[in-house]
């Protein structure tokens, strides 16, 4: 169902412009992206020394690569601490959220109760936080973890109560009149519904909690990429920091990416039977 | 809910239907007022109670009077924090709607650039801030231009969506009616694509806070990142909160601005 609804938009987004050029507008769609991406590399790799600036500064691509492949083991090894806090932060952070967002739909006067407030955390810098976590939980794993979970839960908690509470009326009512128990109704209706609605929150959460270790590292800077990339800047090792700073985004696409894929498996296998769209 | 409880007024007196309905109407508002101060009390009462140290949790009450206390501090702090936000979320706006608006004028920018802009998006653009440092100094630059890079990717990827997502119908009918592609732009396009760049700019403008803050920590000699991580590392506690509350100000009255601003392009538009 969700495959033919996609169809449907992509039928008219495509219909009025290109006409018989779609075959050609979908490799055009398909390439041009990665060789924009690869003429700024090359415009790096050329331009960065004929600009004469210092290797403190700016490093062609290369210089970067070099840089990954010399240190890779002390990088691979720092890499492991970030990746492991990312990851645990995210579990914690998607547990949190999820329940925290389901009691807030549980009940209209709890949702009024609590969701401006989440509302209102959603909006103050947060990030302004990441010292006060080290006065209370030192400088090792448990700050910077309780600190990713801290940032990472918000969104989730939102769109998970968000999702929740709207489930079409239609079908809640055709629940009642069928004397489905809240539970059943719970399993079978408001939660497929809601599904899209966690995952767009745990997409953020997942970036989310990769940014939360990475500010937590610069602050704590006892370990991970995190602090490389602090340390090795300070020292004007610009070639190192950019080869942790490409690790983290390969930490933070992966994660994003395994989300995706967990989204396709349980949209598939939970997805709401009916667009919500039918009901109306 | 009105309509449930004013027939049994009918049958006590109308005084108390009125106040029932008042009530219900009130509560959207008093209930999570009334939460958030709970939350306030509990705090208060568990610090006094178990007599925490003010280093581990200040009380609230504390908090506010360290915050009266070192408001004029606070206060040159945050003129430079707020500043490089509001400066930062200008920039953003215009290399975001302007890059928005090349990509939906032209379907070459668009499948060129797009998909590049999403995929930065799942990067840890935070991890950046260092090297901000090293390319603009320490001084206001670098955290403006760190602020920007944070806070425009989310108003180009809504804007862009805004922009594409004009019903097709209204663009027929204005091309029917022989409307040059510029009027077709600001006539229908951007009417319609509002919504969109409004909700990313409501992202922005909390980014826009961020960025300044983790690029405080990294370079300043003045702003509320610096002032925090100064607090930190003399453990105060206190001091650190009340930098907070001063945060939450300025990141409320960003938010606010864009809300407003909101309101009055969405009535100009209708009008």
């Amino acid at each position: 169902m969700s495959i033919a609804a996609a169809d449907k938009t992509t039928a008219t987004e495509t219909v009025p412009r290109a006409g018989r050029r779609w075959r050609l507008g979908g490799l055009r769609r398909l390439i041009l992206a990665p060789l924009f991406f690869l003429a700024v590399m090359v415009a790096l790799e050329i331009g960065v020394p004929l600009s004469g600036v210092s290797s403190m500064t700016m490093v062609p691509p290369s210089a970067v690569i070099e840089a990954l492949q010399q240190h890779y083991a002390i990088l691979l090894q720092q890499a492991v601490p970030t990746l492991k806090e990312v990851v645990m932060g995210f579990a914690l952070a998607s547990l949190l959220g999820i329940v925290l967002g389901a009691a807030i739909a549980s009940s209209e006067r709890v949702r009024q109760a609590l969701y401006p407030n989440m509302v209102f955390f959603q909006v103050i810098p947060k990030i302004a936080l990441a010292p006060l976590f080290i006065v209370w939980l030192g400088v090792g794993t448990p700050s910077r973890l309780a600190f990713a979970v801290f940032i990472a839960f918000f969104p989730i908690a939102v769109s998970t109560a968000t999702g929740l509470s709207s489930t079409s009326r239609d079908a809640l009512r055709l629940c009642r009149s069928l004397t489905a128990s809240p539970w059943q109704t719970f399993l079978a209706v408001r939660f497929p519904y809601a599904v899209p609605y966690i995952f767009a929150g745990l997409k953020v959460g997942v970036t989310m909690s990769v940014i939360g270790i990475v500010v937590g590292e610069f602050v704590t800077a006892q370990a991970g990429l995190g602090y490389i990339v602090m340390f090795t800047s300070s020292a004007a090792e610009t070639a190192l920091a950019l080869s942790a700073i490409l690790l983290l985004c390969g930490i933070g696409v992966g994660l994003f990416l395994l989300v995706s894929l967990a989204e396709f498996v349980v949209v598939r296998r939970l997805g709401a039977p009916i667009p919500a769209g039918e009901f109306a | 809910m009105a309509d449930a409880t004013i027939p049994g007024a009918a049958t006590g007196s109308a005084a108390s239907g009125r106040a029932a309905w008042l009530v219900n109407a009130a509560l959207p508002w008093i209930l999570p007022i009334g939460t958030a101060a709970c939350v306030l009390a509990v705090w208060e009462a568990v610090v006094r109670i178990w007599s925490i140290p003010a280093v581990n949790l200040p009380a609230p009450t504390a908090i506010a009077t360290n915050f009266v206390k070192t408001f004029g501090t606070l206060a040159y702090h945050a003129q430079y924090t707020g500043a490089e936000a509001v400066g930062a979320l200008f920039i953003a706006i215009a290399v975001g709607t302007v890059l928005a608006g090349i990509m939906s004028a032209s379907p070459f920018m668009r499948d060129m650039l797009q998909p590049n802009i999403v995929a930065f998006q799942l990067v840890p653009k935070v991890a950046l801030a260092p090297l901000f440092v090293i390319w603009l100094g320490i001084g206001s630059e670098s955290r403006l231009f760190f602020a920007t890079f944070l806070s425009f990717f989310p108003i180009v990827v809504s804007t862009t969506a805004g922009l594409q997502q004009t019903d097709p119908t209204a663009i027929r009918l204005c091309r029917s009616l022989t409307a040059t592609s510029g009027q077709i732009f600001f006539q229908v396009r951007v009417p319609f694509a509002l919504p969109y760049f409004f909700n990313g700019l409501k992202i922005s403008a909390t980014m826009c806070v961020i960025g300044v803050v983790i690029a405080e920590f990294i370079s300043a000699q003045a702003g509320l990142g610096f002032y925090i991580l100064l607090a930190s590392s003399r453990a105060e506690t206190t001091a650190i909160f009340a930098a907070l509350v001063m945060l939450c100000v300025i990141g409320l009255a960003i938010f606010g601005a864009v809300i407003l601003a909101e309101r009055v392009a969405r009535r100009w538009y209708s009008g």
